[in-house]
């Protein structure tokens, strides 16, 4: 074999060679990038608390506003630094995927943006760095679809457990990142039109309903449900249905949203049989211990070892999850749709296209809409968008613990499921760090 | 230098042994005396299922009895053997403290009898072995409490993980032996025609063949509804009713029991003062591999400061569960341990508690004066170290400022071994 090859391939000289020898692998970083990458990567990483992210907006004036610029241009380079310098480490085959390669080029470029642009000294230049900020935070919606996607690929060259500890690490960043730039853009926006959002503080609403999200989401599933699936469970919410507390909307909307379509899901396809329609509602409890006596101002954080949570329950009567699936269920990529969900693991094409790609596309987005993305392809795709998609749980997971909360799943084998859901109330979260 | 010959040498440690055992047992004659044990505690412990145990009770004939008698006999000083040999691992100031060194002699003695019982060979020989087990289990009937109070008192000195897993494997292994030792009186009282169980349910030995889950429930919650006109929170029962397996009926009313009841107490004094409670929603499930049991409170949840998970409940070390230290919790402990009857965690014992405190909630005079029944702090470990014996689990989930869910599951098919560590 080796005697039929032409010589003059083996000689690194040869510009043939190197023109193709290039083809195969993604382009090194340029040295300036290299060089200032080297920078940042270098920088030691200062903790950055809610606190502190949120004393900008109370009260928010241009010099906070600058502040919070300030925030911006020495977190984003620093936090992409880290990011790349991960993806940087990976297998050298698992970056020559295509998906990661276009991830990676992308974070590069956002760096060399973040990290290149000068100073903001003032509000005008502020608002020119803030709509380019929100141009990149608006293009960069659909990372994790990718990367998923691209890991999907490159399952034989790495370890479940490696991928996953990747996955949580980088939508984790991915959700600090997005966090400080959609709270600057928000602030930004605020200090422009002050008579906005009353509760807001940046991102975050104060005053918060959690019923009022549990309804709109519902509303938006139990359509969903009702295209796909023909029918759908009533909601009974009960509780402190008055509750109010301070949280990213966002957040809550991806969560909620999650973890109703399992619940519908399940219980129709549980107990929907052609003519009978009598479903068992899905029962969500919410609940806000009252606020610890004598807090006030920002110092004072509630007792350090039980941080006040607000906590919803949602109960359902689907049947609960099959005691050889439990241990999978938080695992990315995996479903308990479909009946051969166990094989799903080994079956490459299940996390493909579309599905993947809306499930997971809607993070913290500041103005993407959500449900107009899932909605529209829902009704194309039918069964695909509602279930087996293999990322909600694992991500509104993440989304919980993000502040300190928790994401807890009880299977009752052969009658339901109770998901507990506790979020820190972030009026009382100064010491969460980000 | 001069050695003495080694028959001389042993001669005086014997000299030496009987000089020192006479004032205080735990002399260095006690270190010498350890080989015996040893040697037991060298046995791996023969496990079963309570499959196994069904089996063999169902067709008993004189024979399999008194196979199942030397068994029992030759089991249970393997089992206490490992036990003791747990104990001398333990910090020597953890052995020292009141109630520790209390089981360290019940055990030591109880080894020492079953090691030299001779063998039984025929029914009346199996008789008296019964008798003599039957008084073994009364002698340590104590246990329970003087180990909580001991290791309560000693738990500044062993880390939690250490501690907890320690009393894990000390209750289970009790458990255990308790299991074996009442299962074979069963038998045996069975064979003679003393059957003591007169509600007809199928049963072998202490094991429950068609256990129906909704009927203990139904059974706890009767029993916890105080006979007078007083207002209680209604037990709503839904799920899979008619849920029949096989298990330890004792252990099962034990768990749901002590659930129940503290979800009740929970319920009535989250909503005092209120017209009505609301309810406590029991949902029984048949599952694959399990019988699972939901029980869900609005009792305002597990919001006591002194934990930080509601885990921590099962938990007997201060530093998971700072209540383990407060005096009342230990006098109490103390009281119960140096009572004759001690506490056995049985459902008659929960039974008599409760209406005891029901007593006393009604009598405003009683309750200011004497406080008298300050909880001991042991149903809920014992709870989960019930489910836990056969593969089962036990969780524990507060909603604060709403309500507690408790999740049980037990294994439904019988073939899980006992889950005892060594």
């Amino acid at each position: 074999m080796l005697s039929r090859r032409p010589v003059h391939c083996f000689r690194p000289w040869s510009r043939k060679f190197i023109s193709s020898y290039l083809c195969r692998t993604p382009e090194p970083a340029s040295p300036e990038l290299a060089q200032l990458l080297a920078t940042h990567a270098q920088h030691a990483p200062q903790p950055l608390t809610l606190g502190s992210l949120l004393s900008l907006g109370r009260p928010l004036t241009s010099e906070s506003i600058l502040a919070s610029a300030q925030i911006v241009q020495t977190e984003m380079p620093r936090r992409l630094a880290m990011r790349i310098r991960s993806l940087e480490g990976l297998p050298f085959i698992v970056g020559t995927n295509p998906h990661i390669a276009r991830i990676l080029e992308g974070f590069r470029k956002n760096f060399l943006w973040s990290a290149s642009y000068p100073p903001i000294t003032n509000i005008e230049e502020n608002s020119v760095f803030t709509s380019q900020l929100e141009n990149l935070v608006r293009d960069h919606a659909n990372d994790i679809p990718t990367i998923a996607k691209g890991f999907q690929e490159c399952q034989r060259y790495m370890s479940a457990e490696a991928i996953s500890s990747f996955l949580d690490a980088a939508i984790r960043n991915r959700i600090a990142v997005r966090l400080i730039a959609e709270q600057h853009v928000a602030l930004t926006h605020a200090l422009n039109n002050p008579d906005g959002l009353q509760d807001h503080l940046g991102v975050i609403d104060m005053n918060l309903s959690p019923v009022k999200m549990l309804k709109m989401c519902a509303s938006f599933v139990a359509e969903l449900c009702e295209a796909s699936l023909g029918a759908s469970p009533s909601l009974i919410i009960d509780g402190h249905t008055e509750a109010r507390f301070a949280y990213v909307p966002v957040h809550l909307e991806y969560v909620v949203t999650e973890l109703l379509k399992n619940a519908f899901r399940a219980t129709v396809e549980r107990h929907h049989s052609g003519s009978s329609t009598s479903l068992p509602p899905v029962q969500v409890t919410v609940s806000l211990p009252s606020a610890p006596p004598s807090m006030s101002g920002l110092a004072q954080i509630t007792s350090p070892t039980r941080p006040r949570m607000l906590h919803i329950r949602i109960r359902d009567r689907g049947g609960g999850v099959a005691p050889v699936h439990i241990p999978h269920i938080f695992a990315y990529s995996f479903t308990t749709a479909g009946r051969n969900a166990v094989h799903a693991l080994a079956d490459e094409d299940e996390l493909d296209g579309p599905y993947a790609a809306q499930h997971v596309g809607g993070g913290a987005a500041v103005g993407s809409d959500l449900f107009g993305e899932i909605a529209g392809k829902g009704v194309q795709t039918g069964m695909g968008t509602i279930a087996g998609l293999g990322f909600g749980l694992p991500m509104s997971r993440l989304y919980a613990q993000y502040f300190g909360g928790s994401l807890e799943l009880f299977s009752l084998d052969g009658w339901g499921c109770d998901v507990l859901l506790k979020l820190r109330c972030l009026d009382h979260a100064e010491d969460a760090e980000i | 230098m001069h050695r003495p010959p080694r028959v001389a040498r042993r001669h005086v440690y014997k000299l030496l042994y009987l000089s020192v055992c006479a004032r205080n047992s735990y002399s260095t004659a006690h270190f010498y005396q350890n080989r015996q044990l040893e040697l037991y505690a060298s046995k791996q412990a023969t496990l079963l299922s309570l499959r196994q145990l069904v089996f063999y009770g169902r067709a008993m004939s004189e024979e399999r009895l008194i196979k199942s008698a030397n068994y029992v006999r030759t089991e249970l000083p393997i089992r206490i053997a490992h036990r003791l040999r747990d104990l001398q691992g333990l910090p020597y100031i953890v052995v020292m403290q009141e109630g520790v060194n209390r089981v360290y002699d019940l055990y030591w003695t109880a080894f020492e009898k079953f090691r030299r019982y001779p063998e039984v060979r025929t029914i009346e020989e199996n008789d008296e072995f019964c008798q003599f087990v039957r008084g073994m289990l009364n002698e340590h009937s104590a246990v329970i409490p003087s180990l909580s109070l001991g290791l309560s008192l000693a738990s500044p000195y062993l880390p939690p993980d250490q501690l907890d897993s320690f009393m894990r494997r000390m209750l289970v292994s009790r458990m255990s032996r308790r299991v074996l030792a009442e299962h074979h009186i069963a038998l045996s009282d069975a064979f003679n025609g003393r059957d003591h169980n007169v509600d007809g349910e199928g049963h072998v030995g202490i094991i429950y063949t068609g256990l129906n889950v909704e009927k203990s429930v139904k059974k706890c919650a009767s029993i916890l509804r105080p006979p007078s006109n007083v207002q209680m929170p209604e037990v709503i029962i839904e799920g899979h009713l008619g849920t029949t397996f096989a298990y330890i009926r004792e252990h099962l009313e034990y768990i749901v029991f002590e659930l129940l009841k503290n979800s009740i107490q929970a319920t009535v004094d989250a909503h005092a003062g209120k017209l009505s409670y609301p309810p406590i929603l029991v949902t029984i499930m048949a599952g694959v591999n399990d019988i699972g049991m939901r029980i869900s409170d609005q009792g305002g949840g597990l919001t006591n400061p002194h934990i930080r998970t509601p885990s921590d409940l099962f938990s007997f070390s201060h530093v998971r569960n700072a209540t383990r230290m407060e005096d009342a919790r230990l006098g109490s402990l103390r009281s119960v341990s140096e009572r004759p009857a001690g506490m056995v965690a049985t459902v008659n014992e929960l039974v008599q508690r409760w209406q005891e405190e029901q007593r006393t909630r009604d009598n405003p005079e009683v309750e200011a004066g004497v406080g008298s029944h300050p909880r001991l702090g042991i149903g809920l470990p014992m709870c989960n170290i019930f489910s836990r014996y056969f593969g089962g689990s036990l969780e524990l989930v507060s909603m604060d400022g709403w309500g507690t869910d408790a999740y049980l599951r037990l294994p439904k098919l019988g073939t899980n071994l006992e889950g005892i560590e060594f």
